[in-house]
């Protein structure tokens, strides 16, 4: 079983840096044993296939944009990911995970086993911090994170 | 008259919109603005110019490495330092692979499906499909047994109800014209090129240490230890596994890619017609063959109002005919300084007001060149070459025409390049090039390193007092500058001139409409409420907006949306 672990976001803007910050987090306290990639993806978009395709599990870590505080943490399943049929694109930007993960359940190649740890952020500005309720957020996501890949291997 | 406004509306602000106004089924105006402020430069003030490319390259999650060697450009150009040959032909190959994986995706990812109509694909029949397609070239991947299993695959989404991948086309649009074999072969095309565009990109990975998010440049040239012994550096192992994998990409460029474009160009001719706007035309010369930056493998330079005998060519960074040209223009921009002002002396500062049509109505600035506005990209690119007479440029654009003469049955001339299908006709002549430039930079590496040269850094020195330089790229979407003023030692001003901020130019302070806006007007709506035709257009340009945020979007709003007012 092939395990990827991504962060998302863009560490210039703010608490969209959250996703880099908690892989940073991650590899800076060698929690995880070698076999996992352990990735900074950054705002990859239209190139996302290209990293799942292969991987039997991902767990991704991204700002979301749910209705919570700050620093809020929420999971979510694949299907919750994919329920959102993609819409209109204008710019290459636009493609996310949802996008990623059903064109390759189209082309093949998908990974099963997908979860998403999605942090509420506060700021989103040009800035390398992180609001203090979103930094707070960064062992509590690594905690989550680590608790989802213990339960695969456990099982 | 109505109003149709496409707007991409997440809880963050974003990306692009477009405004049209559209009078008998023609639009008469048209704004493009940026919804998103963009000051990430600021970050890099006071910083040491020796790291910054590692912070441009987080500007944009689609174009990383672009901004990582405009950055390392632009210092080396303030410093005169060159580099060693081997690092100008491995930042060539991290280039050239980049581009090739980007032009792929654009097209089939982004674009094809302006002009494919994949619920058309059930109608096909799977051999006639199988025939056309042998027909434009010989790719082994086009057998009645691939088509027939594609046209299952794409049975098997529309009987499940969704269209998944699809889902946001304008099916059934009556600006869809393929007939149902040629939309059978795009979409066989399209899930072959998701697997070819990663061969490109694992080059970049082996050259850069990694993707997204080359490490191994550096000021001074690159970090890539050679030694044709050993098998923890660049060896000769490793460049044969990155000829193998190139030789696969150059095969679907040229059978897949090139031909695909003519076909769907030879089945809408009147897109030949539509979407020229701004016949300036900039592109910048790349792929340096010396150490010093100063002669290049591509031409590049400026042609004013669309006429090639009027090629005025941009010899390199330092150039002064380039250097004194560009300035940026924020009379319709939320900045508080109108400018114009050069990007050495450029400035960031904020200055929100309302959407205001004769206002302010766009965080994009107005890049200017000699004060008018100027189309970049592909199509700036090839327009250059040919002009230039680069013999790869002129073969391959000929070339295209004449598969296109041949299908639509007109005779195509570079004068219909100024328009929508131009743009795709081009980038896929650009990407043909660079498809042989590839191998041709691979083995002037090869040959280099086999001869016994390893040497792949200068060491920069920063002298006290204030310098400035100027870094550019000829990126997939057009011609990147990032402009560096440097005090003793550390960065000063920082100012990116972005491919896009070219092209998604707001008016100017003449009222001089930007590319896009320009080539809008004339463009035909068929039903306002599906501007397909818009998207047509705006697509071809290859626009690539935020450079910033991504976000999920849990309310599924993520998506652009389309306003008749």
């Amino acid at each position: 079983m092939k395990t990827a672990i991504y962060g998302i976001g863009n560490i210039l803007m703010g608490d969209d840096g959250i996703g880099p910050a908690v892989i940073h987090y991650l590899s800076s306290n060698g929690l995880l044993s070698n076999d996992v990639t352990l990735e900074d993806l950054g705002t990859p978009s239209l190139d996302l296939p290209n990293y799942l395709a292969g991987y039997d599990r991902v767990i991704f870590i991204d700002a979301v944009a749910a209705n919570a505080p700050p620093g809020t943490i929420r999971l979510y399943s694949r299907a919750e990911i994919v329920a959102t049929p993609p819409g209109i694109r204008i710019s290459p930007h636009e493609p996310t995970i949802n996008d990623a993960l059903i064109v390759l359940d189209f082309a093949g190649g998908a990974p099963k086993d997908v979860v998403l740890v999605g942090i509420v952020p506060q700021t989103l500005v040009d800035g390398m911090t992180l609001s203090p309720a979103v930094a707070g957020a960064v062992p509590r996501a690594a905690a989550m994170v680590m608790g989802e890949v213990a339960k695969r291997y456990a099982a | 008259m109505t109003r149709v406004v496409i707007d991409p509306i997440t809880r963050i602000e974003g990306h692009l919109r477009i405004d049209v106004e559209v009078d008998q089924g023609k639009i008469n105006k048209a704004w493009a603005s940026s919804t998103m402020f963009r000051g990430i430069e600021r970050i890099l003030l006071g910083r040491d110019p020796r790291e910054a490319w590692l912070f441009t390259q987080r500007f944009c999650g689609v174009c990383t490495t672009v901004h990582a060697l405009a950055s390392v450009r632009a210092v080396e150009d303030a410093l005169n330092l060159p580099i060693p040959i081997n690092a100008q032909y491995i930042r060539n190959l991290i280039l050239i692979a980049h581009a090739l994986h980007d032009h792929i995706v654009h097209f089939y990812h982004l674009s094809a499906l302006d002009w494919v109509d994949v619920t058309q694909v059930l109608k096909a029949d799977p051999a006639k499909a199988s025939s056309i397609a042998e027909s434009l070239s010989d790719w082994p991947n086009n057998s009645t047994k691939e088509m027939a299993a594609v046209k299952m695959k794409v049975k098997g989404l529309v009987d499940s109800g969704q269209l998944g991948p699809f889902a946001h086309g304008y099916w059934g649009h009556p600006a869809m014209k393929l007939p149902p074999e040629v939309n059978l072969i795009a979409v066989a095309h399209y899930l072959q090129a998701l697997e070819y565009q990663r061969y490109a990109n694992q080059v970049v990975g082996m050259l850069g240490g990694k993707t997204p998010h080359i490490q191994n440049v550096a000021v001074g040239g690159v970090q890539n230890a050679i030694n044709i012994d050993s098998s923890a550096t660049l060896n000769v192992d490793r460049l044969y596994q990155m000829k193998s994998l190139l030789n696969k990409v150059v095969s679907f460029v040229q059978n897949v890619y090139v031909p695909d474009v003519c076909a769907v160009a030879g089945f809408y001719p009147d897109w030949f017609n539509y979407g020229s706007g701004v016949t300036n035309y900039l592109s910048v010369p790349d792929l340096p063959l010396d150490e010093g930056s100063t002669k290049y493998d591509l031409p590049g330079g400026f042609i004013p109002n669309g006429d090639l005998s009027k090629f005025h060519p941009i010899t390199g960074q330092k150039d002064p005919y380039w250097r004194k040209a560009v300035t940026e223009d924020s009379e319709h921009a939320w900045y508080k300084s109108g400018g114009p002002l050069h990007p050495w002396k450029g400035e960031t500062d904020p200055q929100f007001t309302d959407w205001k049509e004769d206002g302010k109505y766009s965080w994009v600035k107005a890049p200017r060149f000699e004060g008018q506005p100027a189309q970049v990209g592909p199509l700036a690119n090839v327009l250059a070459g040919y002009a230039a007479g680069n013999p790869l440029m002129v073969k391959w654009t000929d070339a295209a025409l004449g598969k296109i003469s041949a299908i639509a049955k007109v005779k195509a001339t570079p004068a219909m390049l100024h328009s929508t299908l131009g743009r795709h006709g081009a980038r896929a002549v650009r990407t043909a090039v660079l498809s042989e430039l590839a191998v041709k930079h691979w083995q002037l590496l090869t040959d280099n390193i086999v001869k016994g040269d390893s040497a792949i850094f200068n060491q920069p020195e920063f002298p006290k007092g204030e310098i400035e330089g100027v870094g550019f790229h000829e990126a997939p979407r057009g011609t990147l500058s990032h402009w560096v003023v440097i005090d003793n030692g550390a960065i000063k001003n920082y100012q990116a001139v972005v491919p896009t901020t070219w092209n998604a130019s707001p008016r100017d302070r003449k009222g001089t409409p930007g590319p896009y806006e320009a080539s809008l007007l004339g463009n035909p709506i068929a039903d306002a409420a599906h501007p397909l035709e818009v998207l047509r257009t705006v697509h071809s340009f290859d626009p690539c907006m935020a450079c910033a945020v991504h976000m999920f979007d849990p309310e599924g709003n993520n998506t652009a949306k389309v306003k008749v007012l």
